[in-house]
């Protein structure tokens, strides 16, 4: 897997990432890292991680997407799960992975509305 | 058909001849005397209906007669009549053919029979006819993957809202059903709530319960939200018995309180008409 397909487009005061369909642990792991530089340089409020072509989830995944909900989390920032698919979604309840304190959306629209709704972090709200 | 006994005087039971009598004209089992390679060496009554030979035509010939051709070149046959010879008896159910080609399913035992110095002397072979009990077994499987298929609607009410209604006790494999299509319903419909109804089940066990939240769970990880309504006094009284704790999990009483739960979280909203208009 290349790792210049990872691209972490800022929209808005919001972060979009999109996770390449099968990613094997090193792409996750880059993902992460890019992510967290992305936080640091610009100030966003949060983080989109669209999982919609996402076909296999493992607990590596899982527990570096929970990871980086933390890491996010202490830089200020929230993060939204967006587009699981429903075979995903079975086979990861039935292993018990969870993804940590991420939030979940249907797709990245809701997505973006979520975070648009809620207040900034940081306000008293967690 | 043989003579019958013409006084009740005749001391019918415990003759050798009154128990050839029975095995010749009972009709509900094929009861049939192999010699020690496998070939007919008697037939009765039974045998005749349900396999279709008449006893001069079958006689003598080998019992492979009465398998399935596949059967035949797996040398099912043979390995049974070892079997038999090797265990004392051998039983299996399974597809045999009658003389007119037609398969019917049956329940075979076959008995070695041994001289008392142990010589294989034959077997003997009882065979039942039970079509009519595979094709009810079948039928009541295939029923109840119906039922299973037309217990798990999941329906869209509103935009962005589906119900669930379930009814019956979930075990886990129509835990897995319901959860599948529920899910792909939820993504089908992008729908961010779910109404899931439990009005229609019985009792909730820890199990059950446990599979409510798993579904929950899952529902959750695709960025939907599930209200569980139709919480009924015995389930609600069950649930804290039990000691189940569902309080991160929206619960209401009625479909009617989820509907507009769900419509809340959605920032909807039902008003009365404005009748002066």
């Amino acid at each position: 897997m290349a790792h210049e397909d990872i691209s972490v487009i800022r929209l808005r005061d919001l972060l979009l990432v999109t996770v390449p369909p099968d990613p094997d642990d090193q792409t996750i792991s880059v993902l992460q890292e890019r992510v967290l530089d992305a936080m640091a340089r610009q100030d966003c409020r949060g983080l989109v991680l669209d999982i919609s072509t996402v076909q296999i989830l493992d607990s590596f995944f899982a527990r570096t997407v929970a990871e980086t909900v933390q890491m996010v989390s202490l830089m200020g920032g929230r993060t939204v799960l967006a587009g699981m698919r429903a075979s995903v979604a079975i086979t990861a309840t039935q292993l018990g992975l969870t993804m940590g304190k991420a939030l979940t959306a249907l797709d990245v629209d809701r997505a973006f509305d979520l975070l648009g709704a809620l207040p900034p972090k940081g306000d008293g709200y967690e | 058909m043989p003579e019958q006994p013409n006084s009740p005087s005749n001391k019918l039971l415990g003759t050798s001849d009154s128990f050839r009598l029975l095995v010749e004209t009972v009709k509900d089992y094929a009861i049939v005397m192999l010699d020690p390679d496998g070939y007919v060496a008697s037939w009765n009554v039974g045998a005749e209906r349900i396999k279709g030979y008449r006893q001069d035509e079958i006689v003598g010939k080998h019992f492979s007669c009465f398998y399935p051709l596949d059967a035949i070149e797996r040398g099912v046959p043979q390995e049974e009549l070892e079997a038999a010879a090797r265990e004392g008896r051998f039983e299996d159910e399974g597809w045999r053919v009658r003389k007119d080609g037609k398969q019917f399913w049956a329940s075979v035992v076959i008995t070695a029979l041994r001289e008392k110095d142990g010589t294989l002397r034959g077997f003997g072979k009882v065979t039942r006819d039970l079509t009519e009990r595979k094709r009810t077994e079948e039928r009541l499987q295939q029923q109840s993957r119906e039922i299973m298929e037309l217990s798990t609607p999941v329906m869209q009410v509103w935009r962005g809202v589906v119900v669930a209604p379930l009814i019956g006790s979930l075990d886990s494999q129509r835990t897995q059903q319901f959860m599948e299509r529920l899910l792909n319903r939820i993504v089908e419909t992008n729908s961010p709530m779910a109404l899931v109804d439990i009005m229609g089940v019985p009792t909730i066990d820890t199990q059950t319960a446990q599979h409510l939240v798993e579904t929950i769970s899952a529902v959750r990880l695709l960025g939907a939200q599930v209200v569980l309504t139709g919480v009924q006094p015995a389930i609600a009284q069950t649930l804290v018995h039990l000691g189940i704790d569902l309080s991160d999990i929206t619960t209401r009483s009625s479909l009617a309180a989820g509907l507009l739960v769900a419509l809340d979280m959605l920032n909807l909203q039902v008003v009365a008409k404005d009748l002066r208009s």
